[in-house]
């Protein structure tokens, strides 16, 4: 390895950091701007890809079961996750229900597949195909999940409806739940720097 | 202390590899390189301004509107969070008013003041700069959460005529809102708050 590429540049302020070889687990950031530059961690790959395995395995049961039922006065509606975002569809806003399919289900679900498809060839130590693009467009979409702001939102919804009807969680709502804790976890577990340093070594 | 710009170098922002500056694109991912974004600034503005425009019908249309029994009661955003404080629930009704006002509003002030600070560059407080800014960029998408209170309440509640609640277009607007500013934070590059200092050094 050429010393080189252990150099940071802070994304924050520029500052060029030699961060070394970080001993995981071990964090660093810039010692001028205090922003975070990397993170090492023991197997982080393989937790990775755990993570990724049952975030998918949740968000798949979390598209198949109602997600929550509403009942009052002897009357009862239910809803699925996905109708969430085909519902405004429906009352003619198709623009905005593409976007809350897109935040809540589309790009989640995209980027639990492509954390699996970056991190199987990494656990395995042998490079595939699709290992760079994959990776490319994980770390490009990555902050446009919204799966735990759409959490706080259901929360918000059932307060908002407590006084008016009997609103009971579905199992697909424990399954979002969950999946939204494999996610964010998984996630964290791909640092951006380490990543592209293994992608890179196994590809020499 | 040196920048990796001092040094004729230019890091990828999305592997993080360092390539001279010369390069076009990042030769380990592909991905075009700048050494600083490209038209920060202008676009950060465009953005803002843009967001500016969108929050006025985000705020005077109704978000939602409720069909009972044969009537129609539209509801703003700031409506939403009055209603909370009538049914008492006030821990969500200052869920709903720090993610839908306090959020969008503070975030436009804080990306001006960055704009100017860029243009304006100063010595002391670069440090709580991006700090502030690196929060600014975190916290944007949880204005979404009153759009996706709308989301969950039209699909949800459907009792046969007796109830149904409809999206307002302001549900649109106000999610324009979340996103340009996304964009714009985004766009913005901290590292312009610190450039004036490596100038400094040279004269």
């Amino acid at each position: 390895m050429p010393a080189m590429s252990e150099r940071i540049a802070c994304q924050g302020c520029d500052l060029l950091v030699d961060v070394g070889e970080l001993q995981a687990p071990a964090q660093a950031h810039c010692p001028r701007c205090g922003h975070f530059l990397t993170r090492a961690l023991n197997d982080g790959h393989m937790r990775a890809l755990l993570y990724g395995i049952s975030a998918a395995i949740f968000l798949t049961v979390a598209n198949t079961f109602p997600f929550l039922t509403l009942e009052a006065q002897g009357l009862a509606s239910s809803m699925t996750l996905p109708r969430t975002a085909l519902e405004l569809y429906v009352y003619g806003m198709p623009f905005l229900s593409a976007l809350v399919g897109i935040f809540i289900i589309l790009l989640p679900a995209v980027l639990v597949f492509l954390l699996i498809a970056v991190c199987l060839p990494l656990v395995r130590q042998r490079s595939a195909p699709w290992l760079k693009d994959c990776a490319h467009l994980f770390y490009l979409t990555q902050n446009w999940a919204m799966v735990e702001v759409f959490i706080i939102g259901v929360v918000v919804s059932l307060v908002k409806l407590a006084n008016m009807a009997d609103v009971t969680l579905g199992l697909s709502f424990w399954a979002y739940v969950g999946f939204s804790l494999c996610f964010t976890a998984g996630l964290s577990c791909l640092d951006r720097f380490q990543t592209w340093q293994a992608i890179e070594r196994l590809q020499q | 202390m040196t920048t990796a710009a001092a040094n004729n170098l230019a890091s990828c922002h999305l592997c993080c590899k360092l390539s001279s500056a010369s390069e076009s694109h990042c030769s380990r991912c592909g991905a075009p390189l700048h050494v600083r974004k490209t038209n920060s600034l202008q676009r950060t503005l465009a953005l803002l301004i843009t967001a500016n425009v969108l929050y006025v019908p985000a705020n005077v249309f109704p978000i939602m509107i409720t069909d009972q029994l044969g009537q129609s009661v539209p509801s703003t955003i700031i409506g939403g969070v009055v209603l909370l404080i009538q049914l008492g629930s006030i821990p969500v009704a200052a869920v709903i008013f720090i993610a839908s006002v306090i959020v969008p509003l503070s975030k436009f002030l804080i990306m001006y003041y960055l704009v100017w600070a860029v243009a304006n560059p100063r010595q002391a407080g670069l440090r709580q700069h991006t700090q502030v800014y690196r929060v600014t960029e975190f916290i944007g998408k949880w204005s979404m959460i009153d759009v996706f209170v709308v989301a969950i309440l039209v699909a949800l509640v459907h009792l046969g005529g007796i109830i149904e609640i409809r999206p307002g277009i302001a549900a649109l607007s106000f999610a324009g809102v979340v996103i340009t500013t996304m964009i714009a934070a985004e766009s913005f590059d901290s590292r312009l708050l610190w450039d004036h200092l490596e100038a400094e050094k040279h004269d």
